[in-house]
This record gives C-alpha cells, structure tokens and sequence, in this order.
C-alpha cells in the first residue's frame, strides 16, 4: 500500500462524527473522508484497499458490497487517470457515508487528461453502453458501464467549474425501489398484488 | 507497480494436435501491471493459433479490473476462432461477482475445482 495512505484514522473519524443534538440522543452525522492521489495508476491498490477497510469497518454494507465498492472506486480512479487529468496531476476521491441509510462516492480529476470527455458525453456513452442491445467488444468500455452502473443506484457526472469532471454514485443499504414497493403495500393491504 | 503472476504449465493430453495447459494466476491484476501480463497469453495463442485448450486456475487471483476482463473476453474470442477452449477453476467469491456483473460466466464456464474443470476442458475437446 503506497505510504500516503492512512487507514487508521478512520476509527477515530467516526468517534468525531457522533454529535449530541438538543434532546441528549446521540445523533450519527455522515463521516466524510477526503483523499487526494497523484495521477500515477500505481497508488490505486492503496485506495482499494482503503475502500475495502471502510466498508467493511466504517459501513454496515455486506463483505460481498465491500468487494464491490473496490471495484467501483478502482474503475472510477483509473478513468480519471487514463482520461480526466495528465500526469504529474491529481484526483480527489470522497467517500460519505450517510449511516444507516446510503454511501456516496465522489471522484474528480482535473480535467487536464488527453482524451477529456464532458458530462454530457460521457452521460451518452454510458447511456448507449447500458443498453441490452450493446455489445462490448473492446478490451476497455467495461467499467463505467458494466460494474459501476450496475453496482449503483445513482451516477451523476458533472462538468467543474475548474474545468475537471466530477463523477458522484451513491448506493442505499436497502433498495429505494423496494423501500416504495413496501409502502404501497402498507398504504394498501387489501390490494396487494404479487408479481 | 501491484504484483501479479502468470504462470503456465503443460496439461498432458493424448491427442497430438491439441494443446492443453494450465494457466495459474496470482496476485491483483489492475491497470498497473495487466498490460505487461497479458503479453504471455497473447504469446501463448500465437505460439499455438489452433486447438488451444486453457484452464485458468483463479486461486490465487484476488483482484482484476475491467480491463483485465476485457483481455480476458479478447483471448476467449481468440482461442475460440482457433477451434480451442477457456475453462476457469477455483474462483474467488469476489472475483466470481464481478466475472458475473459483466457477463462473461455467460462465455466461460468456472468449475469449483481443478479436476472438473480440467475434465470439462478435455472432454469438449475430445479427450475424455
């Protein structure tokens, strides 16, 4: 694991991150944690490490989700290297973890890379690559589309005002669309369907 | 750089024109190093354009990425023009996951061990 990276301030982030609200009752705040890498594809193992102690320690996300959070973090780095930022600059990934409830990923490059694409492309492309009728034939076009999508419930790209491209994913502990399904069926228990 | 390993050896077989070897992969294989690795391979199916038979022994493997699954799709598609076979063994649960979001469990088939592994490889191509 490259020496910049320090798993074992995340305990004590978490200790920091519970607050006491007017009623006495402790109140969990989302713990944020901010790490800054230089564009070199040789200190990406480190943050897949780092990702994987997080959720196993910090989140209440299965062991299986903890692998899959390695991944996507592991994708979403190497795409801002390879094509966001230039060499000799850096990415910035965030990890929130909102307890209880979702992890949001965030990662920026610096918009500096050869083959910089906009939100809005790169919003296509995925869009296009997601369809069933598509089929990757290339060795690269995977990621994006194959393992972050599929393993996340939200994937937003943004255009930055310094001229970087954001990438954000979230992923909720409980599926949203099942938490919905549940409340209709509560809502309305004598027109319960099974599909 | 992250370290992997290939390493292949020869998977005796009775048929002559047929060649059969086991391909035993460790370490994490990420954007740092799969370029260089999936030279071997790439080798490997020139050396032998026809009736390649490969059985990957995951074991070991404890990471690859989207890239390393693409090179994996390309040497499948290869080694199937030339009439041969890829058969993966002993897969991590981590690695099984991903091989499945992506879809290629749909392409090759993983076995839980290396004796079925190494008998569906023979037995589709006509060994056993």
């Amino acid at each position: 694991m490259p020496e910049n990276i320090d798993l074992s301030g995340i305990q004590q982030m978490a200790v920091q991150n519970t607050a006491v609200n007017s009623q006495n009752t402790a109140v969990v705040k989302p713990m944020k944690i901010t790490i800054t890498l230089p564009t070199n594809a040789y200190f990406v193992s480190g943050i897949r490490d780092f990702t994987l102690g997080l959720i196993r320690n910090m989140t209440e996300f299965s062991e299986q989700w903890a692998f899959r959070f390695q991944s996507v973090v592991d994708e979403l780095c190497n795409n801002a290297i390879e094509h966001g930022s230039s060499p000799g600059e850096e990415i910035k990934i965030t990890f929130i973890n909102n307890p209880h409830e979702s992890i949001e990923i965030i990662v920026q490059d610096s918009g500096t890379g050869k083959s910089k694409i906009s939100a809005t492309e790169l919003d296509r492309l995925v869009k296009e690559r997601t369809n069933p009728s598509y089929v990757h034939t290339g060795i690269r076009g995977r990621g994006l589309s194959k393992i972050v999508f599929e393993w996340t419930d939200a994937l937003e790209f943004m255009d930055l005002p310094e001229g970087g491209l954001q990438v954000r994913i979230k992923k909720f502990l409980k599926d949203p669309q099942l938490e919905i399904e549940m409340s209709k069926v509560l809502e309305s228990p004598a027109h319960l369907v099974l599909q | 750089m992250t370290e992997a390993n290939i390493t292949i050896e020869d998977i005796p077989v009775t048929a002559g024109d047929l060649h059969a070897k086991l391909v035993k992969f460790q370490g994490q294989l990420d954007e740092s190093n799969v370029d260089e690795k999936a030279k071997s391979i790439y080798q490997l199916i020139e050396q032998f354009p026809a009736n390649l038979y490969l059985l990957f022994d995951f074991e070991e493997l404890e990471y690859m990425n989207s890239k390393s699954i693409g090179y994996l799709t390309d040497w499948y598609g290869k080694i199937s023009e030339g009439n041969g076979k890829i058969v993966i063994a002993k897969t991590r649960s981590n690695i099984l996951d991903i091989l499945q979001v992506v879809g290629l469990t749909q392409l090759i088939n993983c076995y839980a061990t290396l004796d079925e592994a190494k008998f569906a490889l023979l037995q589709q191509g006509g060994e056993a």
